[in-house]
């Protein structure tokens, strides 16, 4: 997985709009579906690479971080000629003491590739030593220290920082690398142009087979398939130097030519543990930061819910064309309204009202009329007909408040509005509210009332 | 799809007894038009519930009867034979297609016509009346398969009159309220509609299944959006530059109120999230931004009702404190003979205490360089994250149990013992855990955003079966 995706997929997180049926239509598309989360994320990224702004952040990041491993890696390949350098630079009174280039040629890269190991394992942690003693961590404080003008928005990516942590290690072992390429370079053009005379020399107690050993262990790797850069026993007795001769033996002036050939063994020793084995630690940075990146991609801010809407089952309940209805809560006052009734009308008139109820709605309301009649519920139209027939004069009309004013109700009482003078509409509760009408109910009654608009008929309030 | 290929139910009834509202909870859609005035609804709308596209049944929400008793009365008129009533229910639609007069009708019955089950609506709050008769009847005569539900608006309870005025003419009588309604409850009225006829009870059940899990979908997306804000609110730094001859005192006056801004708005943006979660995009509130009656993020009433108590805070400290101290007594394999832990717990509990009411370190940046930047987070008070968590899970909670059918303003009502229902010793200390690295600001692993949102999970499970 590369930087590039999880920066693309950052920046797209930052100003996407997609909506969840767009999301889930793409975890059910062949590119997404049944695929790892950071697969899943990287496919998104692909397919909406086009809606990003150019030039793309991740082509910004990724030119400076170039721009500037570019300047460490000429700067580490440079000094390691120079370091190479200067660990072979032969006065020709004093041979060339291999131990200093073997330290740095072998002993180093082996103690930094160790270190590199440790960051690796610790590459979780967000406050990781060694992380902070790597060049490459310096490189990010140097890059963050030119960009403060703002021109990069690199500083301000919040990169997660397990993918920082990895691109400082394999950024590390490149310079390693590049060092380790120099002082080869330096070596074999030292060894080409110059005689040089390598001797080794120690304060330590070691003879000449005790180093050979130890020679002969480091040349392990190549000693099958190239035993001329192997030195052997008596190469390494010959070359043993004392400082304290002062000047270089005549023995070993005698064996000048032969000094010389430890050349191979230093450039295989140089090429092996210091560039093949760090090619390997290269090698091996870079997947641990393609792991990282993959492991950081769901945790960048927004992919959870992305994630979440590609991979669960997008649950709908809504119509497709929202319904057409409409909203009829305005305020209406009806204004032909009384508050109190006579005690005597024409007839009075139950709606869907049976007849017991409706004397005793007379009672409580102390009202009563020649006529009392029911209307509407469980009567035919046919029936209503005759009611409607048997009218006149003023005509008080028992409602339910509660039912709502149907239609049908509204037919019937502008054929009443038609055969009367007066026609006064009560609205009435239920028997345990001791048919008082609560005021949302009559408000009700009042806004249709108010609707139909006819001039004769009023409503008790 | 063809529309026989999945169950259709039509929500039918007389006028401004809930069909809306029971729509609106079945289909958790806070959208559908409900209104106390009648005739709020004109035309059937269809709800179908889907998933990723695929109908597994629909809701049909439609106008009451107007003319009821008009429509029986031509069906009569039309009958030609007993067992043929189904018929003459087509024949109606048919000819009255145009017909101004029956338009509410005709949109309730042509879906039933077209084989929707009947969920017949009425209001167990008031009593039962003879103009019902009229509509049960027409529905009786279109022989689609048909249950009753009973939803009492109001207080009063003619339950038992309905129950018996139905058992006449419906298979099934169920109580429903969907102002209140719980899941469970909303699944037992799915269990009955799949019981309305054998080849609908598959697809019925599978949506049961899917109800449930998108629940739980639902619950675990709150957790998420939880646990984000509150390492958002906790690692959040704000900085401001100051200006050129600006007095150090002003510029805290202003950062301060920029930080707690900063934090509101995180707070605003995860109920608004957990509003769309679960549907309640058109949630109406008394106060857009000062939720929760007004109580503001940083009040002292807020602090009292959500946050910990002096006493809580000051174990909460010490706790914390000792498990640092207990680190160097380990580090010096216990030579120290513990006082790191005795230190860790004074100085933290301590601190906590004093600190009750600080939020968080300001500190000056680049003095040296000459533009001077004041900084401001992460967030130091102890108290702050049990008052932030505590107002998201409450709201969360209120959210989750709305019912899509209320349309009037929501108004949280505080409770006072809130904090007790969830927030436990052991609970805080789990916490405290997170809470703890979450103020170190520095990019917490995911794995810990994780953990920390299944225990948010936790709490809002246990909150929710309440």
């Amino acid at each position: 997985m590369q930087l590039k995706r999880y920066l693309d997929l950052y920046a797209l997180l930052q100003q996407d709009r997609s909506s969840r049926q767009e999301r889930r239509a793409f975890g059910l598309s062949d590119a997404a579906r049944g695929k790892e989360a950071a697969d899943q994320l990287r496919a998104w990224t692909e397919a909406h690479q086009s809606l990003l702004p150019r030039p793309l952040l991740s082509e910004q990041v990724e030119g400076v971080l170039y721009h500037a491993t570019l300047l460490l890696g000429i700067a580490a390949l440079l000094l390691g000629i120079v370091t190479a350098a200067g660990l072979l630079s032969y006065s020709g009174k004093e041979p060339v003491n291999l131990v200093y280039f073997l330290a740095v040629a072998v002993l180093l890269p082996l103690v930094t590739m160790l270190l590199s190991l440790i960051a690796m394992f610790r590459a979780n942690r967000s406050r990781n030593f060694l992380i902070h003693i790597s060049p490459a961590y310096w490189l990010t404080r140097i890059i963050g220290f030119f960009d403060r003008k703002g021109s990069l928005t690199f500083h301000t990516v919040p990169l997660n920082p397990l993918i920082l942590n990895w691109i400082i290690i394999r950024r590390s072992q490149l310079l390693a690398l590049l060092f380790a390429i120099g002082m080869l370079l330096a070596l074999l053009g030292v060894v080409a142009t110059r005689d040089i005379a390598f001797a080794w020399s120690t304060t330590l107690q070691i003879d000449a087979a005790q180093f050979h050993a130890f020679v002969e262990t480091l040349a392990f790797p190549w000693k099958a398939w190239l035993p001329s850069a192997v030195p052997s026993l008596p190469l390494v007795e010959q070359s043993h130097y004392f400082r304290l001769g002062g000047e270089l033996s005549d023995t070993m002036v005698s064996h000048a030519a032969m000094l010389g050939a430890w050349w191979k063994f230093l450039a295989m020793a140089t090429f092996v543990y210091a560039i093949l084995l760090r090619f390997g630690m290269y090698l091996l940075a870079g997947w641990g930061l393609s792991r990282a990146i993959r492991r950081s991609m769901p945790a960048i801010d927004g992919a959870d819910v992305l994630l979440r809407d590609m991979n669960e089952p997008l649950v709908t309940t809504h119509p497709d064309e929202k319904s057409l209805s409409s909203d009829m809560t305005q305020e209406s006052f009806y204004q032909r309204t009384d508050t109190k009734l006579t005690p005597s009308y024409d007839a009075i008139v139950g709606w869907a009202t049976p007849e017991e109820t409706l004397l005793s709605l007379c009672d409580s309301f102390s009202v009563a009329a020649s006529k009392c009649m029911e209307a509407g519920g469980s009567r035919t139209l046919e029936e209503d007909r005759h009611t409607l027939e048997a009218l006149g004069g003023t005509v008080l009309l028992f409602v339910k408040a509660w039912e709502p004013p149907t239609m049908e109700f509204a037919d019937f009482l502008e054929a009443v509005a038609k055969h009367v003078s007066k026609a006064v509409v009560v609205p009435v509760g239920t028997p345990k509210e001791g048919y008082a009408a609560n005021a949302r109910h009559k408000a009700v009654w009042e806004r249709k009332l108010a609707s139909l608009d006819y001039p004769n008929v009023w409503m008790l309030r | 799809m063809s529309p026989a290929d999945y169950p259709r139910f039509a929500v039918v009834g007389h006028p401004n007894k809930g069909k809306s509202s029971i729509v609106a909870s079945l289909a958790m859609d806070d959208a559908i038009a409900i209104s106390d005035t009648p005739g709020t609804t004109t035309q059937k709308a269809r709800y179908p519930l889907k998933v990723d596209g695929e109908t597994l049944y629909e809701l049909i929400d439609t106008p009451g009867f107007q003319r009821a008793r008009g429509v029986l009365a031509w069906l009569k008129a039309h009958e030609t034979d007993a067992s043929r009533r189904h018929e003459a229910v087509h024949a109606f639609v048919n000819t009255h297609k145009e017909d101004a007069r029956f338009h509410d009708e005709i949109e309730l019955l042509e879906p039933i016509m077209e084989g929707a089950g009947i969920i017949y609506v009425v209001d167990g709050s008031k009593p039962y009346g003879e103009e019902y008769e009229a509509e049960m009847e027409i529905l009786r005569w279109t022989g689609q398969p048909s249950m009753a539900l009973i939803n009492r608006i109001d207080e009063a309870d003619y339950t038992q009159e309905w129950k018996q005025a139905l058992s006449g003419y419906f298979q099934m009588i169920r109580t429903y309220d969907p102002m209140h309604a719980t899941l469970s409850q909303h699944l037992k009225i799915l269990e009955s509609m799949a019981q309305l006829r054998e080849e609908w009870t598959a697809q019925v059940k599978n949506s049961i299944a899917l109800f449930e899990r998108y629940h739980a979908m639902m619950r675990e997306r709150s957790a998420a959006a939880i646990a984000k804000l509150l390492y958002r609110a906790l690692s959040h730094v704000e900085r401001l530059v100051l200006k050129e001859g600006e007095e150090a005192e002003e510029a805290k006056k202003r950062l301060t109120s920029r930080y707690k801004q900063r934090l509101r708005s995180f707070e605003v943006e995860t109920q608004k999230r957990i509003e769309y979660i679960w549907n309640h995009q058109h949630l109406k509130k008394q106060q857009e931004n000062l939720r929760l009656e007004g109580l503001d993020l940083f009040s002292k009433e807020s602090a009292s009702v959500f946050g910990l108590t002096r006493k809580e805070l000051l174990v909460t400290g010490a706790s914390s404190g000792a498990v640092t101290g207990a680190g160097i007594d380990l580090a010096f394999a216990g030579h120290t003979f513990f006082a790191g832990g005795i230190i860790g717990a004074v100085v933290g509990g301590v601190g906590a205490y004093l600190a009750f009411n600080e939020l968080a370190d300001i500190e000056v940046l680049g003095k040296k360089i000459g533009r001077r930047t004041l900084q401001m987070g992460p967030m130091q008070n102890r108290n702050f994250p049990y008052i932030l968590l505590g107002r998201a899970l409450f709201h969360t909670m209120h959210v989750a149990q709305l019912s899509h059918a209320v349309r009037q303003s929501v108004n949280f009502e505080m409770d006072e013992n809130f904090r007790q229902q969830w927030l436990t010793d052991a609970r805080r200390k789990q916490l405290e855990k997170y809470h703890k690295q979450f103020r170190q600001a520095k990019k917490t692993d995911e794995k810990v955003l994780i953990e920390y949102e299944a225990l948010i999970l936790e709490i809002l499970d246990g909150l929710l079966a309440s």
